[in-house]
């Protein structure tokens, strides 16, 4: 009976082939999509949960109650002894710092070799690696990092330094200072966690990168990447850890510290997503892709069911020979459902490979390193069976009833009418479905895009154009003054600043400052920019009270902005000049007031903000070029970096695509939904496009008496540009609410932010009206245009 | 064999109703040759439809072999259809993607006969109507006196008590058409009793019985000699 089944579905796919196109084509985009979606989803899920205990695994991490309530991923570095000694909650603590951007260099190389580490270095408690499983490949990880100067590396790394994995032995030197002995080599990171380090350092010679971090009562900042993994002991509870953990500021801290401060714990699986405690992904992301996912499978689905249904006629001669030869309804119902998964196997077998094929475009706009795999990824071979059978019986179960359901006699006369096969209603309420869908998408991409536009165009109260930021390795003032007159002689370079970060930048330092003689400080924090005089007049910052800062290496004095005034509850900022502000124990007076500028994205509010000089913090040097001498002026600018720092490796950025990196993940989905929006709009054309085809089939009769009876052609083409205009106005009024409820939701996400004005909705409706008039048009015509001698003759 | 008694059947729509059968009372023996004549619209198959089960009636009685069926589901009738019942439409009403061999071997499926007796009962009955060279044909490579020998094949194949014609030679020519009706000749000899609608005197005549039918009653029995 099956061979049967799939004989007939195979001979009827070969003979209507254009059907077979349109069916397998559309499911095949769809699934290939929600492959890929769910490849992007689990990959994101799966982060850090090859942890073999991840279930007791918890960062401690920093809550500010301020007048907000502000958390930071790293704590004061010693709580992790704290942590260790007070309590019992936890199994093992460890505490791992980390520093960005380092240079490591080979001293016992022939050839002096220089490498920048983006991902920089971790002094490391050795805890570390008994809390997380990163395996040694050699070396043992509970001595390795016990002395003082030891490393460890992975084998990506020292292949990189040495050409072989046998690197135990072998020193490395970070930033030209301290030479490690490499005493572990650890297996190379998987793709799927956000501990990047691939270089770990005694936790002991931290000390000699920054004393204060090393020191045991450096309670008083909390730096970013000084963080804490505890690997809590089996059956407590991170309510009850933290509970415990409340104490730790009633012993540590006095004053309003005790209350503004709480350390709490973070569980591992929430790290990837916490973008506040600098997770990487966002699920509100990945929920938007799945719902896409799922509209995509949809209106694949709903394509098939209208094509089948309308198709259905066809096929009424078969059934009613088939019943009329004793076939129950049941077995036609499974005929048809062996069709469809002919059908839906053949186009998932493409769509896998389509999925395939479209991976590393993802990988490229992701950065990252996701694959697909039925045979390697259990979970993906689950995924694709389970939408197989859902894929079949959403698609194939309705068209599959309604052939089982004719009547034989009728069925043999084809006699069958629209009504009986659902109708037109339920072919409307597809085709709606389908363009609802299309103009969701399309409305979505309009506002992303929007925003994304509103992003870049914003003035952000400074200038982010044609400034190239280099890095400063030393603060060694006598060759930053020399690269700097150097750097200001060439031609093309207008103006420069050394800085700790430009205006806008992903690196704050933050301290609450205390306001003139006031006993305490404020109960709000300030965003410290340190950078030289050049500062405001290099990024374009505007004064609008008082004057720029001297030329100093050292604070003297600061500027504010309007923010940190109106914080103050001071009228104009010509009344807060002269008046002094403490910050971290330094009382100086305000010398000028800058007009607001952004900080940081457009998500967040404009901070209050101080600038002080103070050349020990300048990590970086801006240069304001001339991009007219572009070509010339960046080689000669690396040339003198490399000249004053010959041994440290150069890199360069501009300041307009480091701001854009804030908007990567909106770009990012930006590009997706428009490639999705595109993927279903076509899909739903296909649809269409089958279903003009067979309207202008079924209409042929219908068209041939209006012509004989005098209708022009205009009046055939409104018969079809009516039902279908109707069709889309319908999906429009389902659509937009919809729409904009929920591209509202991901405005919110944005401090600053573009209204979805009437505009978008108009582009959208003109969009796929535009886009179904020109579906339809070719069928319509022709069916218009056609002989009506003819077309009643084939009645 | 069948036996049908006061046997009603009304077409509804919305504003009109048509009697398609009125009060309807026909007995057919076991191994007889009955020709159903009548003008267009008199119920003729409305009947056919009724006693080939693929239809029921709004009121009478329906006997067949003994069991009244006039009020059998869907699953009975197909199930008694399969096994009993064998039809031969005018328009052959072969599956254009099903090649001779597996038109033929179809209600076999349905009954559930094994691959190895299917292959042998198709190929006997394929050989009697004569059409065993043409097996792996498609019906659309078939003349229209081949496709209907095709269609009378299938319809014995089962081996059924009862064979149900409707206009069997209304699309054929004269020569497909004798031959045809010679088919079905051969078939009641050997003991199937047949249920022919037809237009035709000259096919009538090939019968036992002709009944005459006028808006859904008879009018007229011939026996023929």
């Amino acid at each position: 009976m099956l061979t049967n089944y799939f004989k007939i579905a195979w001979r009827n796919l070969k003979r209507h082939k254009a059907y077979a196109f349109i069916n397998v084509f559309g499911l095949s985009l769809g699934i290939a999509c929600a492959i890929l979606i769910f490849t992007i989803v689990s990959y994101h899920l799966s982060f850090d949960r090859f942890h073999s205990n991840k279930d007791r695994i918890y960062r401690a991490y920093t809550e500010f109650h301020g007048e907000t309530v502000d958390r930071n991923p790293g704590v004061p570095s010693p709580l992790g002894k704290a942590l260790r000694n007070d309590f019992t909650f936890a199994d093992k603590v460890a505490r791992v710092i980390t520093f960005n951007d380092i240079l490591i260099s080979l001293p016992q190389e022939k050839q002096v070799k220089k490498f920048e580490e983006a991902s920089g270095v971790g002094f490391v408690e050795p805890a570390f690696f008994d809390i997380l499983n990163f395996p040694l490949v050699q070396g043992d990880k509970k001595t390795a990092l016990s002395s003082p100067n030891s490393a460890i590396i992975t084998q990506t790394l020292a292949k990189k330094y040495f050409n072989t994995e046998d690197a135990i032995g072998k020193v490395i030197r970070m930033s030209n200072k301290t030479n490690y002995t490499i005493t572990g080599i650890m297996k190379d990171l998987p793709a799927n966690t956000d501990r990047r380090q691939e270089i770990y350092l005694s936790y002991e010679n931290l000390k000699e990168r920054n004393e204060w971090l090393a020191g045991d009562s450096s309670w008083s900042g909390v730096y970013s990447e000084s963080q804490c993994f505890l690997l809590l002991k089996p059956g407590v509870t991170q309510q009850a850890a933290e509970k415990q953990m409340a104490a730790v500021p009633h012993k540590y801290y006095t004053g309003r510290d005790v209350q503004q401060l709480n350390f709490r714990l973070q569980p591992l699986a929430e790290m990837h997503f916490d973008g506040e405690l600098n997770g990487n992904a966002d699920k509100r992301y990945l929920w938007a892709l799945s719902f896409i996912g799922l509209f995509l499978v949809l209106t694949a689905c709903v394509n098939f069911v209208n094509l089948a249904t309308a198709q259905a006629l066809n096929r009424s001669k078969e059934v009613g020979i088939r019943k009329v030869l004793g076939s129950l309804r049941s077995q036609l119902f499974w005929q048809f459902i062996a069709e469809t998964t002919i059908i839906t196997v053949i186009a998932i077998a493409f769509a896998y490979w389509l999925a395939k094929a479209g991976l590393p475009y993802l990988n490229r706009m992701f950065e990252e390193q996701m694959s697909i795999s039925i045979l390697l990824d259990l979970r993906l071979l689950v995924f694709i069976v389970l939408l197989c059978v859902v894929v079949i019986f959403m698609a194939g179960s309705y068209p599959g009833l309604v052939l089982a359901r004719f009547k034989p006699i009728i069925a043999l006369k084809s006699k069958i009418s629209q009504k009986s096969i659902g109708g037109f209603s339920l072919r409307r309420i597809l085709v709606v479905t389908q363009f609802a869908i299309s103009q969701m998408l399309i409305i979505g991409t309009l506002v992303i895009a929007g925003q994304m536009n509103y992003s870049k165009t914003k003035d952000l109260g400074f200038d982010k154009e044609a400034i190239v930021v280099i890095p400063v390795p030393s603060n060694d003032k006598t060759k930053m003054t020399t690269m700097k007159s150097r750097l200001q002689s060439l031609p093309g370079v207008d103006k420069l600043s050394y800085c700790y970060m430009p205006p806008a930048a992903g690196n704050n330092n933050n301290s609450n400052p205390t306001f003139e003689n006031k006993s305490e400080p404020e109960r709000w924090s300030v965003n410290i920019k340190n950078g030289d005089d050049q500062y405001i007049g290099t990024f374009g910052v505007k004064l609008i009270a008082g004057r720029n800062l001297y030329p100093s290496d050292t604070i003297h004095e600061y500027l504010v902005n309007e923010t940190f005034v109106k914080k103050l509850n001071i009228a104009s900022p010509q009344e807060i000049i002269g008046k002094t502000i403490t910050i971290d124990g330094v009382k100086k007076p305000i010398v000028g007031v800058v007009k607001d500028f952004y900080n940081y994205s457009l998500r967040s509010n404009v901070a209050p903000i101080i600038i002080g000089q103070n050349i020990s913090n300048y990590g970086n040097c801006a240069v304001k070029i001339n991009m007219k001498n572009v070509k010339t002026v960046l080689p000669a600018i690396e040339k003198i970096w490399n000249e004053t720092y010959p041994e440290n490796v150069y890199s360069y950025s501009f300041l307009d695509d480091r701001i854009a990196r804030f908007y990567i993940m909106d770009t990012i989905m930006l590009k997706l939904v428009v490639a999705f929006a595109g993927i279903a709009i076509l899909i739903g054309c296909l649809g269409l496009y089958g279903l003009v085809s067979f309207m202008a089939l079924r209409k042929t009769k219908e068209i041939g008496v209006r012509k004989v009876l005098g209708a022009s052609v205009p009046d055939i083409l409104w018969i079809f540009g009516r039902e279908f205009s109707q069709l889309l106005l319908i999906a429009f009024v389902v659509a937009a609410p919809l729409a904009w409820w929920a591209m509202n939701k991901y405005l919110q996400d944005f401090k600053f932010r573009i209204n979805i004005g009437l505009g978008i909705f108009v582009l959208a409706i003109l969009g796929t009206f535009i886009i179904a008039a020109i579906t339809v048009v070719y069928k319509s015509v022709k069916a218009a245009i056609a002989n009506p001698v003819k077309s009643l003759r084939t009645e | 064999m069948i036996k049908i008694t006061n046997l009603e059947k009304i077409y509804r729509t919305e504003e009109v109703e048509t009697v398609a059968l009125n009060k309807l009372s026909i007995h057919v023996k076991e191994g007889e040759f009955v020709a159903i004549m009548g003008p267009s619209g008199c119920g003729k198959s409305t009947l056919l439809n009724i006693l080939g089960l693929l239809d029921d009636p709004d009121a009478g009685s329906f006997i067949f072999n003994g069991i009244e069926v006039a009020h059998f589901n869907e699953r009975k009738r197909a199930d008694l259809r399969k096994h009993n019942i064998g039809f031969v439409f005018q328009s052959f009403n072969l599956i254009d993607e099903l090649t001779v061999f597996e038109n033929v071997e179809l209600p076999l499926i349905y009954t559930g006969v094994k691959p190895a007796d299917r292959k042998k009962r198709v190929e006997e009955v394929l050989d009697k109507v004569q059409i065993m060279h043409r097996r792996n044909h498609y019906p659309q490579q078939l003349s229209g006196g081949q496709q209907q020998r095709v269609a009378v094949a299938r319809a014995v194949v089962n081996n059924p008590k009862l064979i149900l014609a409707d206009e069997p030679t209304g699309n054929l020519d004269s020569s497909n058409g004798n031959e045809v009706m010679q088919l079905l000749t051969d078939l009641n000899e050997q003991g199937t009793t047949i249920v022919m609608v037809t237009h035709s005197e000259h096919d009538a005549r090939y019968s036992h019985r002709i009944i005459r039918m006028l808006d859904g009653h008879t009018v007229m029995e011939n026996i023929m000699v």
